[in-house]
């Protein structure tokens, strides 16, 4: 059905695709099928078990061989003759300059990260080469257009952060599971078994009414010669009991909240079960450290199942011994790994108990390990339509037919019968930071805040740069990389740790300092202005930065879409927050059920189980809400759908 | 401002330099004993070519841009008293590249700059000679000038 001119537009385009997953085996199939002649591919990544039943160019013999070489090798199988160039590289290699990207017409993204895209916007921009980008999530997925003042950039519109919950609401007051994942991955399992150096909230409660007292600062070492499941029920005691007791002694704090309910192991946990414990572990001793597990040792097998109370407070003690028995030489530097079963078993019975004290409802460890690790059940069927309409645009791009270009959704809307949603693409943003060149401004304590804080809180978590040169004027304060001399790298460190007033060319009040990226092609201008004070709750960075389009405070993002995910310490991306937000729904009186912990077992459970069923059920509505970050657009889409002429 | 221009470009310098250079060289802006690293000016190093006279010697330049480059060539001084036809008793190079009413043009390079002295190390031109010394023995006493050359090559070893 294709026109003589899509045809031959087709036949002597070059193509970039990057990434050569998920998306990107269904496009490099379907670009194949289409005509198209010469490809370049680029992953970095190589094929991993867990690909192999949705990126169907693999087969199980790939498995540690590059994607881009395996997809490359399939494809030119029933399509010989055209040309596939594949790259085993990262994107964000200087190999790939703004040089290597003007050869192509036309540059497609298959990326599973917010990192890569940016990179690849700022050099498409750059380059001034048209990007079609992508992005899905389970039964969502949605394809974009980009071309260099014609339509908005990748980054014109805001892109969530990944979420970060006010401290308090982690230590203190946590009304979702959410809350209890975090708290038990970033704050109880790193103080427990990560770096003891880094800073650490677990005990802001607690600490200015125990520094005196026995519980003082290393209540969480364990002592000398201290037996192993002492420990245990010590740390137990302190986090679940101890400290839960600290919070509901400030009663301004539960005026409108449910008190919580400490917990003690002695209470939960009579103590002839925990002896079978220690029974049971030694039958299930193994050599091998990566099958190292709790459930394993008490007998539990389904992970689908949600534990009791008494379950889960086993399985805390185990997993916590288990640690110290088996894995001893990483205590001290562990960070959450989604990967590692024991570290999940863990942070799935400290959640559950914590949320067993705040009356949160309880997750099973297969639902506590998606939300602590960000998991996304990638739908290969998403992958394929996305790849099919990356490809129409595509096709458009090199046609250059900017009246028909469309950013398509792929949605799910029942009571619209509906699938695909295009949308004729907005224009580009006049005061977007990347495709525009107005300055930003921050107001930041010029004379408190250090360069690192500016470096670490405004280049790289804002702007997204990885090698930045930071200048005032003629002045280089910070540059990064391999390249640069002894002297040059001492001196920078030099500069991190120094208040931006005391800099050797001193950041004021109305400096204004340029930021570029070694690789990314982009320049920021940024105006200072000093401001004294912030807000420790609304401002936690110390410092704000404005013209950056802030992305609103959403609840329903993640940062990875197809699957990827990042384990990152202390940034969460909630993947059920909306749903948990129903949770909140529930009766008042149902709710207080939950308050007594001896019911677990019986009608706790029951009601937990109702409340899922009705999770369940308005999942398929709800998902749309629970999208990942390159769908943000989406929330808006009914007010894009106002604004703009809606196509059906 | 009118330092923009020369800040931008100088930045653009800078990083194509750090992205990919040629071997043997330096070129990276000064830092000031306080630990201000300026761009304006430049400590670079330049290799004598191999199989030359000059092999061996790793030639300190400096590089100073004004607020009118590049519309204007920066100077380019070695050290005091370098013994070469082309280099001024100061230590600037006249080379044609680097005058401005000449043969400089906005669009040269720092590799340009620094590759285009190298060359003139050992290939000077006796049309326009700028020290007494250098260019009286290169025109008059080729052995004498090939061992001033050479001992000079010796006087500045790598990493200096």
């Amino acid at each position: 059905m294709a026109s003589q001119q899509q045809v031959s537009a087709i036949k002597g385009a070059k193509v970039l695709m990057v990434g050569a997953g998920g998306i990107g085996c269904e496009l490099l199939k379907t670009l194949a099928l289409s005509g198209f002649q010469d490809i370049h591919i680029i992953d970095m990544d190589t094929i991993e078990v867990s690909n192999l039943n949705r990126q169907f160019l693999f087969r199980q013999s790939h498995v540690g061989l590059s994607k881009a070489k395996v997809a490359r090798d399939a494809v030119l199988k029933f399509r010989p003759h055209m040309s596939i160039t594949p790259h085993h590289a990262n994107v964000k290699d200087s190999d790939f300059d703004v040089e290597f990207f003007k050869q192509f017409n036309v540059v497609l993204n298959g990326l599973d990260n917010l990192d890569a895209r940016r990179h690849v916007n700022r050099l498409c921009l750059a380059a001034d080469v048209p990007l079609v980008e992508s992005g899905t999530t389970g039964f969502l997925g949605q394809v974009t257009v980009h071309v260099k003042g014609k339509t908005e950039c990748y980054e014109c519109k805001p892109k969530p952060a990944p979420k970060t919950y006010p401290v308090c609401t982690i230590t203190s007051t946590p009304s979702k599971f959410i809350h209890c994942i975090v708290w038990a991955k970033d704050l109880l399992f790193a103080k427990l078994f990560g770096d003891k150096n880094q800073e650490n909230d677990l005990n802001v409660r607690s600490s200015d009414a125990a520094s005196s007292s026995e519980h003082a600062n290393d209540v969480f070492e364990r002592r000398e010669d201290e037996d192993i499941d002492q420990y245990g029920r010590r740390i137990y005691d302190h986090v679940f009991g101890y400290n839960i007791e600290v919070a509901l002694s400030n009663e301004e704090t539960w005026k409108t909240r449910n008190r919580p309910k400490p917990f003690y192991s002695k209470d939960v946990l009579p103590d002839k079960l925990t002896q079978l414990n220690g029974n049971l572990d030694k039958s299930g001793a193994t050599d091998d450290f990566s099958s190292v597990s709790a459930m394993a040792s008490l007998g539990l097998k389904n992970p689908q199942d949600k534990w009791s109370l008494m379950e889960c407070s086993r399985v805390f003690l185990e997993a916590l011994k288990l640690f110290f028995l088996k894995r001893v030489k990483e205590i001290g530097n562990l960070s959450f790994d989604k990967d590692d079963q024991l570290a999940v078993e863990f942070v799935t019975a400290a959640a559950n108990i914590r949320a067993a004290s705040f009356c949160i409802p309880l997750h099973s460890l297969f639902e506590a390990k998606g939300i602590a690790g960000n998991i996304v059940h990638a739908v290969a069927t998403t992958n394929a339509i996305v790849a099919g309409l990356i490809v129409i645009e595509a096709i458009k791009v090199l046609q250059k037919d900017a009246d028909n270009y469309r950013m398509t959704y792929c949605l799910q809307h029942i009571t619209q019968k509906m699938l695909l949603m295009p949308v004729e693409p907005y224009e580009p943003d006049k005061s977007c930071y990347v495709c525009s060149e107005t300055p930003l401004l921050l107001e930041i304590n010029t004379h408190r805040s250090k360069l690192r804080d500016f470096v670490e809180k405004v280049v790289k978590a804002k702007l997204g740069m990885n090698f930045p040169l930071i200048m005032h004027g003629a002045n280089l304060l910070y540059e990064v990389g391999d390249d640069l001399d002894e002297a040059m790298v001492a001196n920078y460190a030099a500069n991190l740790e120094k208040v931006l007033s005391e800099l050797p060319s001193p950041i004021t009040g109305g400096t204004m300092l340029s930021v570029e990226d070694l690789k990314q092609e982009l320049i920021c201008n940024i105006n200072i202005k000093h401001r004294e004070e912030f807000d420790d709750e609304k401002e936690p960075d110390g410092m704000v930065l404005t013209g950056w389009t802030q992305a609103p405070p959403v609840e329903e993002e993640k940062a990875n879409g197809n699957g990827a995910s990042s384990s990152n310490a202390l940034q969460v991306e909630p993947v059920e927050t909306k749903k948990d937000a129903e949770l909140e729904e529930i009766p008042e009186s149902s709710r207080r059920k939950r308050k007594l912990p001896e019911d677990s077992e019986g009608t706790d459970v029951d009601v937990s189980n109702d409340v899922n069923e009705t999770k369940n059920h308005k999942e398929v509505e709800k998902l749309d809400d629970d999208d990942d970050e390159d769908l943000v657009m989406f929330d808006d889409w009914a007010s894009a759908s106002n604004k703009k002429k809606r196509l059906q | 401002m009118s330092g923009g221009i020369a800040r931008g470009r100088l930045t653009e310098e800078r990083k194509s330099w750090r992205k990919n250079h040629p071997h043997g060289f330096v070129a990276k802006p000064e830092t000031a004993k306080d630990g201000s690293v300026n761009l304006m000016v430049w400590e670079c190093i330049i290799p004598g070519k191999a199989g030359t006279d000059w092999e061996g010697g790793y030639f300190p330049l400096s590089l100073y841009f004004s607020e009118d480059y590049p519309s204007k060539p920066p100077k380019c001084k070695f050290p005091q008293g370098f013994f070469h036809p082309n280099v001024y008793p100061s230590g600037t190079v006249c080379l044609s590249i680097l005058n401005e009413d000449n043969g400089w043009r906005p669009a040269i390079t720092v590799k340009q700059i620094l590759v285009g002295i190298q060359d003139l190390l050992d290939q000077p031109n006796p049309a326009d000679p700028a020290q007494t010394d250098g260019y009286q023995l290169y025109i008059q006493d080729p052995t004498e000038y090939k061992r001033r050359v050479r001992q000079q090559s010796k006087q500045y070893p790598p990493n200096l």
